[in-house]
């Protein structure tokens, strides 16, 4: 009964983290995409005036989609048709029960490992369930009866089927040095250091391998410069050209959360997961007093900086826009000034005194922190990248696929051997 | 629960097989094989074997089924024209009924004569694991191992050989 409840809250917190990253993700790649192309990005949802620099867009799209008129094709095939986007959905969430987000939490005395399930074959586990990921596309792409989401499904299956090769010799590297398939020995082996001072991350004692994985999980979650199956400007939308309402919308949801897999793989296989590096586990645990004051401080001062701030626009802009715009910044001291709040409630309370319950709590905080904080940047890298890169041609991406990624993974093989047998 | 997934898993299996055969368009048949394959993988994740099942996963449906779809898929569009479902011609029957007869009677026979229905026992620590898997295929098999590989590489280069026009050939 307890492991089902644990089990229960650890899904539950996982859930919770990717629909929530999934949110921000859509408003961080509009946004990004603004700041890249010298835009403000979206500014027009809002609440009663609150705008909350776009941030209010993601809930007046899920509005929009759930009111929608479902349209589809007559030929279609039915139950394919339907079931489509559930299993790309499903797919997408279910790579992450081998994902560690943390090392563990002391409840009552028991030591809980912060990971839905530490399988033994856990990376092989997380090859599998990416390669199954194709068939949401290629069904939907076929079942809807269009020759463009046809082409989309086409492209689709050769795209994943040249990369996932690359991307399993990639992590083979990373499975010799680190001598084990199971995502927590992996993450446990990046806390090391290596001749004293740097970290033992998997980016550091695999650097070729880093990249050719890299470029595969781009390929593999269907974003630019690897985006042909559902490139718009060639075939519309690929894949999903069909789907509307609430079907597109679990389309576009599992492209974030394949987006959110793919920052979680970079981060737990090449940047350490939830280590923070110098800081292992026992000198965080000894230190949380220290460290929990040290951030309380952080964020009293910050956001007393940010407070100050918007008070300058709420004097500056008091009469900007003449409407209930005008309102926002006031929300924004508000906002802020709660948080230092906060904050100084806490400093008060004595943080550097908090006993070994607090310090072990305080310790897996600071990890699955650091871990979310490698999250949110592999996802903006995402973006990054989207809004800088143009697409591959389709034969520069065979090419590549084949006659470069391969060859470099299997010569990556050969000389991570030949180090560990003769270093 | 144990029992309870198993022959959940076994049944489900089962039901994949049966629609696998019965379907009219290929690409849905396709799609029950499938089913069946992920079914018996969560068998073999049940029978301590949770190297098998990955690979299960992995090669079969992960690789071998999407080529197969992707073939498929090429040659056949998602709605079928008034196709009539048609029985196997009755000379054929035998050869589609020997095979699953004679695995039930072994089996019943089996049972018979030993007298028991235990089929597993307890398996040795590690079992299944991708060590002792390793160990096996890199140790005991090792030669087998490496003939296979070759068997499989003789046949890349030949489909190779077969499949692009002669001039364009690497080495003509």
């Amino acid at each position: 009964m307890d492991l089902l409840l644990e089990t229960l809250s650890k899904i539950g917190f996982m859930f919770a983290l990717i629909m929530g990253m999934v949110v921000v993700l859509i408003w961080m790649e509009r946004k990004g995409a603004a700041f890249i192309q010298d835009r403000t990005g979206p500014n027009r949802a809002a609440i009663g005036g609150v705008r909350l620099a776009g941030l209010v867009h993601p809930i007046a799209d899920v509005f929009k989609l759930l009111f929608k008129e479902d349209v589809a094709p007559e030929d279609r095939h039915r139950g394919l048709y339907n079931l489509a986007p559930w299993i790309v959905m499903t797919i997408a969430l279910s790579t992450y029960a081998v994902i560690p987000f943390g090392d563990h939490l002391t409840v009552a005395g028991k030591q809980i490992p912060l990971v839905v399930a530490d399988l033994n074959v856990g990376l092989l586990y997380i090859l599998a369930v990416a390669g199954l990921g194709t068939y949401g596309v290629v069904m939907g792409g076929w079942a809807a009866n269009n020759k463009f989401g046809f082409l989309g499904a086409i492209r689709a299956t050769s795209q994943m089927i040249s990369y996932e090769i690359s991307m399993g010799l990639a992590l083979m590297g990373l499975v010799m040095v680190f001598g084990s398939l199971q995502l927590t020995e992996i993450v446990a082996g990046q806390g090391d250091l290596l001749f004293g001072f740097l970290p033992r991350w998997g980016v550091v004692v695999q650097p070729l391998g880093f990249v050719i994985f890299i470029t595969a999980v781009y390929a593999e979650t269907n974003r630019t410069p690897f985006d042909l199956p559902e490139s718009d400007s060639e075939i519309v939308a690929g894949y999903h050209l069909e789907y509307s309402s609430m079907k597109f919308a679990l389309f576009f949801m599992a492209e974030y959360a394949h987006m959110v897999i793919g920052a979680a793989l970079i981060a737990t296989f090449y940047f350490g997961g939830f280590q923070i590096p110098w800081l292992p586990r026992p000198v965080l645990e000894a230190h949380a007093g220290t460290l929990l004051t040290i951030k309380l401080v952080g964020v009293l001062v910050a956001s007393l900086a940010i407070a100050a701030l918007f008070m300058r626009r709420v004097r500056n802009e008091r009469n900007k826009f003449g409407d209930a715009r005008d309102r926002e910044p006031v929300l924004g001291v508000a906002f802020w000034l709660v948080l230092a709040a906060g904050a100084a409630g806490g400093l008060l309370m004595g943080p550097w005194n908090i006993g070994p319950v607090g310090a072990d709590l305080m310790a897996t905080f600071f990890q699955v922190t650091a871990f979310t904080v490698k999250l949110v940047f592999f996802a903006w890298l995402f973006i990054w990248v989207r809004w800088t890169l143009p697409r591959f041609r389709y034969d520069q991406l065979m090419y590549l696929g084949w006659k470069v990624m391969i060859p470099l993974g299997l010569a990556n093989l050969v000389v991570t051997a030949l180090v560990m047998a003769f270093v | 629960m144990e029992t309870i997934l198993f022959w959940l898993c076994g049944a489900l299996m089962v039901l994949g097989g049966v629609m696998t055969v019965t379907q009219r368009s290929a690409v849905i048949s396709a799609v029950w094989l499938i089913f069946a394959f992920v079914c018996a993988a969560g068998i073999f994740a049940i029978l301590d074997a949770p190297f098998v099942a990955i690979m299960q996963v992995l090669v079969y449906v992960g690789a071998i089924m999407v080529l197969f779809l992707f073939v498929i898929m090429m040659l056949q569009g998602p709605v079928l024209d008034n196709e009539k479902r048609r029985l196997l011609k009755l000379p054929l029957w035998p050869a589609v009924a020997i095979p699953p007869v004679a695995v039930l009677v072994l089996v019943g026979g089996w049972i018979r004569r030993t007298g028991t229905r235990d089929f597993g026992g307890t398996v040795p620590e590690g079992f299944g694991q991708p060590a002792a898997v390793a160990e096996l295929l890199l140790g005991r098999y090792l030669l087998a191992f490496e003939l296979v590989s070759i068997v499989l590489l003789v046949a890349i280069v030949g489909a190779l050989a077969i499949g692009k026009e002669a001039r364009k050939l690497p080495w003509k």
